[in-house]
């Protein structure tokens, strides 16, 4: 009897850290985005705070749309052939980061946990 | 052979044991980039000491380990760390051994894992004084359940084949 409290115990604590790694998973990639363009960044915000805009991004006289709406961030239109980067809709992972690969443009999520491993070292 | 010599000597034996499973978990590398997340092999010596052995022994053991262990890896800084683990971890499973028999080990095991990562994330707090550190703590609660029951269910074979080893 008392070991299956025990055991009921050790679930909770597994439970509670798998949880906690999800919720932390989840949230420290998904707040600052940037936008690089032929590898140099040229834009950088905090999404939950990012007012809505829309900007131009230019690579040898092609251009890219950038829109930032409703805490998100996608291409919006583009004058390259393949319109990849307009179909991926919206940045949703850091994973998938969105990629324009005719006009060097990459859409992805900072690495905000950064500074947690400069501490630790 | 005095009972004290005998005694003496197994607690060597131990010692020496759990420094060879330490040193050879060192050259093992590990996946995953969290300081903190490892097997923790060499715990199943001190999980088979707590049931065996007196806790000023088991200290003894766990205390020569750690120094020892540090010397070898050449990481004398980690020491502070996991001795902070090893020492709550111990004494929190010398308490849960007057609850858990020898039967279900492997609970006492993970209790004693969890309470090694919190000790270790206290030190780092108090060490590095970066409260941003606690979101490293969800994934050493995980990373010790599992590593915590592997090496509890690692120490009940050793105590099932073991018997009569030690009269």
């Amino acid at each position: 009897m008392k070991y299956k409290v025990l055991v009921i115990i050790i679930a909770a604590i597994l439970a509670a850290g798998i949880i906690g790694s999800i919720a932390v998973i989840n949230s420290t990639d998904k707040s600052t985005v940037r936008v690089l363009s032929d590898g140099k960044e040229i834009y950088r915000a905090d999404l939950r705070t990012a007012q809505d805009t829309v900007f131009d991004v230019e690579y040898q006289g092609h251009v890219n749309t950038v829109e930032v709406r409703d805490h998100q961030i996608r291409v919006q239109s583009a004058d390259c052939p393949d319109q990849t980067c307009v179909h991926m809709s919206w940045l949703k992972s850091s994973a998938t980061p969105v990629v324009c690969l005719p006009h060097r443009l990459v859409i992805e999520y900072a690495d905000s946990s950064d500074d947690v491993d400069a501490v630790t070292g | 052979m005095s009972e004290h010599t005998k005694r003496l000597t197994q607690l060597a034996v131990l010692t020496a044991l759990s420094l060879i499973i330490f040193a050879v978990e060192m050259q093992i590398p590990n996946p995953f980039p969290i300081p903190g997340i490892k097997l923790g092999l060499a715990n199943i010596i001190t999980v088979y000491a707590v049931y065996h052995y007196k806790a000023h022994e088991v200290a003894a053991v766990v205390a020569a380990r750690l120094i020892l262990g540090s010397v070898f890896s050449g990481n004398m800084s980690a020491l502070i760390y996991s001795a902070s683990g090893a020492f709550l971890c111990l004494a929190g499973m010398l308490l849960l051994k007057r609850v858990i028999d020898e039967d279900h080990l492997w609970i006492a095991s993970v209790f004693g894992a969890v309470l090694h990562n919190t000790g270790q994330m206290a030190a780092a707090l108090l060490i590095l004084r970066t409260p941003s550190l606690l979101i490293y703590y969800p994934f050493l609660l995980v990373s010790g359940c599992l590593a915590g029951a592997f090496t509890g269910a690692c120490a009940q074979l050793v105590t099932h084949r073991l018997k009569g080893w030690k009269r």
